[in-house]
């Protein structure tokens, strides 16, 4: 019986995320902010390598950005960029994701700018509270003002920005 | 189950694995600017202040200023500092040199925080400086350059 137990998990995994069905995120950079140096210190980069999710990271010491790459089919959500970073002491300054653009026609993304996704892959931004610097937060509630769920705050829909 | 604790209090252990006061200066060989191999046990019988940098690292270049002048004022003979710097991009590393103008001895180990030596010290946030006594024991992780000055003066 006591050896049964893994499957079980591993099934209720599967399921879980199935139904957490997601953008698949194939790349993810992030730029850092905080108090102090944040490229100094080693504990961005050792929060991301320790997500099992995470196949390489390089680092753009002039622009304090971090480029994950991520692996294939991954239920990775943005959250755990943002968790990831704070857990070293530091805040997200800008979060850009890239997807599959078939998979990213999911509900908890919301687009805020009519464009067209016609290419395979899309790179976004990440708009919501904690995933750009308080300055563009504010701005943001602002022009954003006649959506609902952006000023909601909800943690788990991400409101998202098409740059290709 | 016995073997999973003792490999995760083995783990955490080795985590970290960070050199403290009262250590003594490990051994390691890195070349400086000039590709000339250095070695951290011709500090013997000095002073030895280990300073862990790098060029793009702006509280490090700061610094570098400040011990550049602390430097210049103690007695070469007495004291010595040895800056590793962690620089991936050697050219950005000699032109930090030059630019601060560093005249005490530079090494490299070029692979940021993934160093041997950074591993060695336990380093995980730039700047980083352990400074060693005569004898070649830890008495002051990240001190002052006041700090240095009182402790090198005995």
């Amino acid at each position: 019986m006591k050896k049964s137990y893994p499957y079980l998990t591993l099934l209720a995994l599967v399921v879980f995320n199935f139904l957490n069905a997601n953008a698949q995120i194939s790349k993810a950079e992030i730029r850092a902010t905080g108090l102090t140096c944040s490229m100094c210190s080693n504990a961005i980069n050792k929060q991301l390598k320790a997500l099992p999710e995470v196949a390489n990271i390089t680092t753009d010491l002039n622009t304090n950005t971090f480029t994950v790459t991520l692996n294939e089919n991954t239920s990775i959500t943005p959250k755990t960029f943002k968790q990831s970073v704070e857990k070293a002491g530091f805040f997200i300054g800008s979060l850009l994701l890239t997807s599959k653009t078939s998979s990213i026609k999911n509900e908890k993304y919301i687009v805020v700018d009519a464009k067209t996704m016609d290419s395979e892959e899309v790179t976004y931004q990440v708009l919501d509270k904690g995933y750009v610097t308080d300055k563009e937060y504010k701005k943001l509630s602002k022009s954003l003002k006649k959506m609902g769920t952006y000023l909601a705050n909800n943690e788990d829909d991400f409101h998202i920005k098409i740059l290709n | 189950m016995k073997t999973v604790i003792l490999f995760i209090l083995f783990l955490s252990f080795s985590i970290q694995a960070q050199i403290k006061v009262g250590d003594t200066l490990p051994n390691f060989t890195l070349k400086n600017s000039n590709n000339v191999d250095v070695s951290s046990t011709s500090f013997k019988n000095k002073y030895v202040l280990v300073d862990f940098w790098a060029s793009w690292c702006a509280p490090c270049r700061k610094g570098n200023k400040e011990l550049v002048k602390l430097y210049k004022a103690s007695d070469a003979t007495k004291f010595k500092i040895l800056g590793v710097s962690l620089d991936t991009d050697i050219k950005k590393w000699n032109k930090a040199i030059e630019k601060d103008n560093i005249k005490f001895t530079q090494v490299n180990d070029p692979k940021e925080f993934d160093s041997k030596t950074a591993i060695l010290f336990g380093v995980e946030e730039l700047p980083r400086q352990f400074l060693f006594d005569t004898k070649g024991i830890l008495i002051a992780i990240n001190p002052t350059v006041d700090e240095i000055s009182n402790l090198t003066k005995k």
